[in-house]
């Protein structure tokens, strides 16, 4: 197993954003959460590579617990491919350098290494022709494809995906899905969160729905968006289906 | 002779003198940039730490600096200090006093800039697996810096000129030889006004280098428009 939480429970300001999680990750599986908005799913997260320290719980990543004080935690985030909601390029540097970054500086490759590494990952995302492009001369879509390269070229364990495509317009979004198709051929593991039900349902994962804190279900798409028994899942699946339906064209 | 043909000659004759002080103007302004940068940096840096003491005391440090006028604390130490033994040349305290103080206001100038950074920016680095000071040195500084150009460049046009005021603490810049120019000539007007074209040409060299800088060093995407 790659990675495997229990009870894990996140608690700041008074208030309880994760309520005793549990899941699996198996190696090379690609996997869904979901939920509604402040259900603590980006929060869970952040919670996987450290950039937020539960209050309780277990997370075991490839066997080690990750929440022992004696943590590296830096070696741990270098083995943890992270894709922001926005990407979160670094600005200054091309779509090349941003890959290449912590190539240099954290893995010590010599320039000449780190650029064919990061050109190769840049070439799986259709990316070489902008290299030298900032991101700020990038579209949205484009952008997070350098994200995902730059993250991919550190060869991590894990790529968590927060929210891939609520900074992309629909037809970006739909690219998003080739792209996880694609990485989960790779057998690359993968932990998404996301409210997109399209991207859920045609990424083909299980799905775990996260509300108030607590894993409701895991279960795949179709019964969970259909059929499933609890009516918080049935209703929460309703109004989201309601609120991505597309408008009908003008006539 | 008249007046003005009085100014040119006492102008000629005391030429090495302002030359030299200009020489002195020129030393003083680039050190106070140069510290003053630095410094600047590293009491930005500071403002950042994740102790809250340290913060206060960085911020205490920039309220008090920019709260001072320089002519206060270049007196306090050239006038003040020997009450208590410490004497230093005027070379000296300008320069302590000018980093001192521009200091503050670069580091206040990169704390603002440091305002409009993406803070995704700085966690996917940390996510990346940066330390908290690979973060700023690789991610912050050099975005903090290159937003804070125009402010950088017109804190060192005000070091060119502020120099002056070293002037009374016995500094031999260039506003103390044309002031003594203009005593001994008694053509106080043509004196002070070659004084002010002077350093309306110094100030243009600034400029056109922070033009330079900015062209070349501007963050893309945040290239203004004129």
């Amino acid at each position: 197993m790659l990675l495997t939480v229990r009870n894990l429970v996140m608690a700041y300001d008074g208030r309880t954003v994760l309520d005793g999680v549990n899941f699996d990750l198996e190696e090379g599986e690609l996997k869904i959460v979901m939920g509604p908005s402040g259900c603590g799913k980006s929060t869970l997260l952040r919670c996987l590579n450290r950039l937020a320290t539960p209050t309780g719980g277990q997370i075991l990543f490839q066997g080690e617990d990750i929440l022992r004080p004696d943590t590296d935690v830096r070696a741990l985030r270098q083995r943890i491919g992270f894709v922001f909601q926005n990407f979160a390029l670094y600005r200054h540097l091309t779509a090349l350098e941003n890959v290449t970054l912590a190539l240099r500086r954290l893995r010590r490759l010599p320039v000449a290494e780190a650029n064919a590494r990061a050109r190769h990952e840049l070439s799986r995302m259709d990316m070489l022709a902008h290299q030298d492009k900032y991101p700020a001369q990038l579209s949205g879509g484009q952008k997070q494809r350098v994200a995902i390269a730059r993250a991919l070229a550190m060869d991590p364990a894990v790529l968590y995906f927060d929210e891939p495509t609520s900074a992309l317009d629909p037809l970006m979004a739909r690219e998003v899905v080739n792209m996880l198709h694609q990485l989960r051929r790779d057998k690359v593991s993968i932990l998404c969160v996301t409210h997109d039900l399209y991207l859920a349902r045609a990424a083909g994962a299980r799905v775990l729905f996260l509300d108030q804190g607590k894993i409701l279900a895991e279960d795949e798409p179709e019964r969970l968006f259909d059929s499933h028994a609890d009516p918080r899942i049935r209703a929460f699946f309703r109004q989201e289906l309601e609120q991505q339906r597309p408008e009908p064209l003008p006539i | 002779m008249n007046g003005l043909q009085i100014f040119l000659s006492q102008a000629l004759e005391y030429w090495p003198q302002i030359v030299a002080g200009l020489g002195n103007t020129l030393l003083l302004a680039a050190v106070a940039t140069v510290s003053g940068l630095l410094g600047g940096i590293g009491v930005f840096y500071l403002t950042l730490s994740s102790n809250r003491l340290c913060r206060r005391l960085t911020e205490a440090y920039i309220s008090f600096f920019i709260g001072t006028p320089l002519i206060v604390l270049l007196f306090l130490m050239y006038y003040g200090l020997p009450q208590w033994g410490v004497q230093m040349s005027p070379l000296t305290v300008s320069v302590i006093g000018f980093t001192l103080n521009v200091s503050a206001y670069n580091a206040r100038y990169l704390m603002t800039a440091y305002r409009s950074l993406d803070p995704d920016e700085l966690q996917a680095a940390r996510a990346q697996g940066f330390s908290d000071w690979q973060v700023f040195r690789l991610v912050t500084l050099p975005q903090v810096l290159r937003l804070s150009i125009p402010a950088l460049s017109n804190q060192a046009i005000l070091n060119v000129k502020d120099s002056s005021v070293a002037f009374l603490i016995q500094y031999t810049e260039f506003f103390a030889q044309m002031q003594d120019l203009a005593v001994r000539s008694f053509r106080f007007f043509e004196a002070y006004l070659v004084a002010g074209l002077v350093y309306v040409l110094l100030v243009s060299v600034v400029v056109l280098a922070a033009r330079w800088l900015e062209r070349h060093y501007v963050l893309p995407g945040a290239r203004r428009k004129y």
